[in-house]
């Protein structure tokens, strides 16, 4: 490493400054003021935000953890046998396939999923179509906790078994080689040999995926009903916007912080390291 | 006997293509087709469907009706107010984010890593609850319901993506060219006008697509820090859809995923390895 003068080094600061006070003023700020806020009602310093959200939101943050859940599990369920299949065998267009959802926005997958799973949607109509259902049938789950899932996994996937790919192709060949030596089959291969030597990859894909699915917010809410339990981004929303209570708000907030804190540290050792 | 033996010793088994493996991946491809397409596709039949009585397979009246409403009107607006905003936030995002990332992948950053953690905490964190209070920060100083508003909070999200990238295209550029010329006698700043600037081009544009298409798509920020006065399409599409103008939502929805797919066409074909860097780095 070359000497640096000082005037540079200063220089080398100075340029560091605008990209960080942006995220300073735009996240760090608001993300501390929505702590100090939450302790806060009429003036006091207080739980009782605290308390209103035990009251009112606790069966939502069960059911965001259960949405959460079922989401991670039906992505990875598909995921790693995809992506453990895309390692194995070269085949180019259902990669390419795997990559659409990577690039299309959460809003919109929100709006088509809703077509796609709505009690007289699309999925429906075709099934209808091919007889497989009646005229009179709907679909239970479009609104329900199973759909979100859905939706969740259909965004999530791609991007899953884009990071599970890369951790299997570090997999060094000779122990696939040496598992096809012993007859192993394409599942076997994935489940005795990339899964346990990809593991570390996995959690870290996991969690990325659990903290986004907790914290989400778009496709809910174009998918939601307005009845029922919700899930907890759509109750801070509503608190904020219509009710403009702030505090109870945050406490919502930071109650979502503390249910992706684990994954987010998780997340960020890993990564930064 | 160790895993070469077993591999030499044993016939090649995995090279052999069997029908049901031909069959097999014809399926697989198939009903993954059916399952990524099949959400999508519905939007495309719903954005011309002039009257759709269910259970009809396909609408009873097909038209163009809802897509020559791009051409006039709010949803032009917010189309044309998005983009604007877009390459604002893109431009901002790269001549910020340049400069850190450049620093941070020489490691000539003071507190480097933690530095680096800061751009991470938009992905960690939940965006909605730190948005919402950024919305009650921006109220005070009359920044919701403007531009620059909505710029600043999509610089925040922009940024991640940004610096992230560009570390690991600076990081990908050896370091030894640079040396050479300090060696010569160059200076830091001459060095990085010189060579890494240049050699980082193709790395810098790949990122600053990444930030346009994220601008563009962001819903969240804009939704609680701009609207009701500064409506970009993702917030048009979801206001149509509240009013259940199914139509309507889906050709947003169509305009709104057409930047994403070419992005992924030109990326399949250009920006490959830049950006399973970037996802590989996530």
């Amino acid at each position: 490493m070359p000497r640096v003068r000082p005037v540079e080094q200063l220089l080398w600061w100075m340029a560091a400054v605008p990209a960080t006070a942006v995220i300073l003023v735009g996240f760090g700020v608001p993300l501390l003021q929505s702590l100090t806020a939450s302790l806060v009602r009429e003036g006091h310093l207080t739980l009782a935000n605290y308390a209103l959200v035990y009251r009112l939101y606790g069966q939502d943050v069960a059911y965001t953890v259960l949405v959460a859940t079922a989401g991670l599990t039906l992505t990875f369920g598909a995921g790693i046998p995809l992506a453990g299949y895309l390692r194995l065998h070269h085949a180019g267009a259902i990669e390419f396939l795997l990559k659409v959802p990577l690039f299309v926005p959460f809003v919109v997958v929100g709006h088509a999923m809703r077509i796609f799973l709505a009690p007289r949607g699309t999925l429906l109509t075709v099934l209808h179509a091919m007889g497989l259902v009646s005229a009179d049938a709907s679909l239970g789950f479009g609104h329900g906790w199973l759909g979100l899932a859905v939706a969740l996994a259909w965004k999530h996937l791609a991007l899953i078994v884009l990071l599970l790919m890369g951790a299997f192709r570090a997999v060094d060949e000779s122990y696939l080689e040496a598992a096809r030596g012993f007859g192993a089959s394409t599942l076997r291969q994935i489940w005795a040999v990339l899964v346990p030597m990809a593991a570390p990859s996995i959690a870290l894909a996991a969690v990325l995926a659990l903290t986004s699915m907790l914290a989400s917010f778009s496709i809910p809410l174009m998918m939601s009903r307005g009845s029922g339990p919700q899930m907890l981004m759509i109750d801070l929303y509503y608190r904020f916007g219509q009710h403009g209570d702030f505090g109870v708000a945050s406490a919502i907030g930071v109650v979502s912080y503390l249910l992706a804190s684990g994954a987010a540290y998780y997340y960020l050792r890993a990564v930064s390291r | 006997m160790n895993a070469h033996t077993v591999a030499v010793l044993a016939p090649a088994k995995s090279h052999r293509l069997s029908l049901l493996g031909v069959a097999g991946r014809a399926a697989l491809a198939a009903a993954l087709f059916g399952v990524i397409v099949g959400p999508l596709a519905g939007l495309v039949v719903w954005s011309v469907a002039e009257r759709w009585h269910w259970p009809a397979l396909i609408p009873q009246e097909v038209g163009l009706k809802y897509w020559a409403r791009i051409t006039r009107g709010d949803l032009f607006g917010a189309l044309t107010r998005g983009v604007t905003i877009a390459v604002i936030t893109t431009v901002l995002a790269l001549i910020t984010a340049v400069p850190v990332s450049y620093a941070a992948a020489r490691r000539r950053l003071p507190l480097g890593p933690l530095v680096l953690m800061l751009f991470l905490l938009p992905q960690a964190f939940p965006q909605l609850p730190v948005f919402a209070s950024a919305a009650v920060l921006f109220y005070r100083w009359n920044l919701a319901g403007t531009v620059p508003g909505v710029v600043l909070i999509h610089l925040v999200g922009g940024l991640v993506y940004a610096v992230w990238t560009m570390t690991a295209v600076f990081r990908a550029i050896g370091e030894d060219l640079e040396e050479a010329a300090i060696n010569l006698g160059a200076s830091l700043t001459r060095t990085f006008f010189h060579i890494a600037l240049p050699l980082a081009t193709p790395g810098i544009v790949a990122s600053g697509i990444l930030v346009f298409i994220y601008s563009l798509d962001e819903f969240t920020g804009t939704l609680l820090v701009g609207a009701p006065y500064v409506t970009t399409l993702p917030v048009y599409m979801y206001t149509a859809s509240l009013g259940y103008e199914m139509q309507i939502a889906s050709v947003t929805a169509l305009v709104l995923m057409a930047p994403g797919l070419i992005l992924l066409l030109l990326m399949e074909r250009f920006l490959r390895a830049e950006y399973l860097a970037f996802f590989g780095r996530l």
